[in-house]
């Protein structure tokens, strides 16, 4: 199986006390994990430190064929891996400047960023959405716009903290559904999750974070249904 | 002797009314002839007090964006010492500007006291604390989530950080107008590093101070009437500004 990215030796401690001290984690390339672990385990800080939002005092990442360390993965890992919030965080805008909003960062002209915020509505079904202010939105539709938001600017790997919480069985499945879609088009994906069974057929291992390693739990029972939904699976 | 002693209490009040409504319906005269002295005290109270404040607001919002998001010795100091020089009052920060410009302080050689450079000066010192104080306010309560969304997707931290103050902006603004209406009105300051002298650095409220003093009240109250209508004016601005905010949450 091939790795999209390797992180050796993650160490950091929070007030004092070591929180994480990962001796390994590999994300599989266009594949989803899944990541379980008790409240307060780290999970959320882990994917701070994945996404480059947060400095761990110790890290390597083995990334495209180069062995780095944290300062010089940053502008990698910032490039390449977004990570998104419990509850999706929507900027006091419409929806579809909210789904612009990295593509103007990244220098794309107005004309071009109208036209991929028209399509990437359109993947997700928010078009009807597109002109309402962000803020007015549902946590599920939030999430949606958030997923957009992110699948816009082709991410490599994901991080999702508990995307699905506190969500209606609708809203629950709707999300589900753009995951499936972002896996199928290669995105690579990490999920950290309370309720393993809403995200269960989409991951294709689970791991879990105790006492600040992690280990793998099982291999997903629904790996091969996913292996048959993504197109991508065997590219190099 | 003084004849007012025998003037009953009611005539007296009715003495004064008409005083100041004659001196009020005076001032609307000067005010709308154009006076140039009163618009010229009009535009320089204005001329310092904006420049003060806009060059005092970009580092105000830098230093309270710092000392919200990030850890570092002596933060909590600093923020102990801006939100006590908030209240510091205009005279001490007046004289202390003044020993130092003054011809034998050791800012002498720089020639600014007694210049509107000086009321400038003054005027940052005093709204700089302020602005700090409610601007890291507003960033300290900002949501975090802002700041960390604006970056994972791609935002550079000085685009993430206009982001978030785009965020914070009902705030911000609040605070900024603050600032605004502590140095247009102050005069302890003025007065001391800016000398009263007409056509160089008489501003608003000295004027206000020396024509009340002489017992010229048309121009004092005309004078006052227009500092009325800029708070009026930027309280209500800042209403409507904030009431469209609470619509679109």
């Amino acid at each position: 199986m091939n790795n999209l990215i390797e992180f050796h030796d993650i160490r950091i401690r929070l007030a004092g006390k070591p929180l994480l001290n990962i001796t390994k984690l590999s994300v599989p390339m266009h594949q989803c994990t899944l990541l379980t672990g008790r409240n307060g385990s780290g999970k959320t800080t882990l994917f701070k430190i994945l996404s480059g939002l947060l400095k761990p005092d110790h890290i390597r990442v083995h990334y495209q064929g180069l062995q780095m360390n944290w300062r010089q993965a940053k502008p990698y890992i910032q490039r390449d891996v977004i990570y998104l919030h419990q509850q999706a965080y929507l900027f006091d805008a419409s929806v579809a400047d909210n789904i612009a909003y990295g593509l103007r960062r990244a220098g794309e002209k107005k004309a071009a960023a109208q036209r991929k915020v028209i399509q990437a509505l359109d993947w997700a079904d928010l078009t009807h959405l597109a002109h309402r202010p962000a803020k007015q939105l549902s946590g599920g539709e939030k999430q949606r716009v958030a997923l957009t938001r992110a699948r816009i600017l082709a991410p490599r790997l994901l991080l999702l903290d508990e995307p699905t919480a506190s969500m209606d069985g609708e809203a629950k499945q709707q999300t589900s559904l753009l995951l499936q879609r972002l896996k199928a088009e290669g995105v690579s994906i990490i999920i950290s999750s309370h309720e393993a069974h809403t995200v269960e057929n989409i991951a294709d291992q689970h791991l879990t974070l105790d006492n600040g390693d992690i280990r793998p739990l099982k291999q997903s029972a629904a790996h091969d249904k996913v292996t048959v939904l993504n197109p991508l699976k065997n590219t190099p | 002797m003084d004849n007012n002693c025998f003037t009953p209490p009611r005539s007296k009040t009715l003495l004064a009314v008409t005083e100041i409504s004659l001196a009020s319906l005076t001032a609307f005269q000067l005010l709308l002839s154009g006076n140039s002295e009163i618009w010229q005290i009009i535009a320089l109270s204005f001329g310092v007090s904006v420049s003060a404040i806009i060059i005092a607001t970009p580092v105000a919002l830098i230093v309270s964006f710092t000392l919200a998001f990030f850890q570092f010795p002596l933060r909590r100091t600093l923020i102990a010492l801006f939100n006590t020089f908030m209240s510091i009052p205009a005279v001490i920060i007046g004289l202390t500007l003044y020993l130092l410009l003054s011809r034998s302080g050791p800012l002498g050689h720089l020639g600014l006291l007694f210049t509107s450079k000086a009321m400038v000066i003054g005027q940052i010192l005093l709204c700089f604390p302020l602005l700090v104080a409610m601007s890291h306010a507003s960033f300290q309560a900002a949501d975090r989530r802002a700041w960390e969304t604006a970056i994972t997707l791609g935002a550079k931290p000085w685009r993430a950080f206009f982001t978030l103050m785009h965020e914070l902006r009902f705030g911000l603004i609040a605070a900024v107008v603050a600032g605004f209406g502590r140095i247009i009105a102050e005069i302890g300051c003025s007065m001391m590093v800016g000398g009263n002298i007409l056509h160089a650095t008489r501003n608003i409220p000295t004027a206000i101070a020396l024509e009340t003093s002489k017992g010229e009240f048309a121009q004092g109250i005309a004078l006052g009437m227009v500092l009325l209508v800029l708070s009026l004016s930027l309280n209500a601005g800042v209403s409507i500004f904030q009431g469209k905010g609470e619509l679109r949450a």
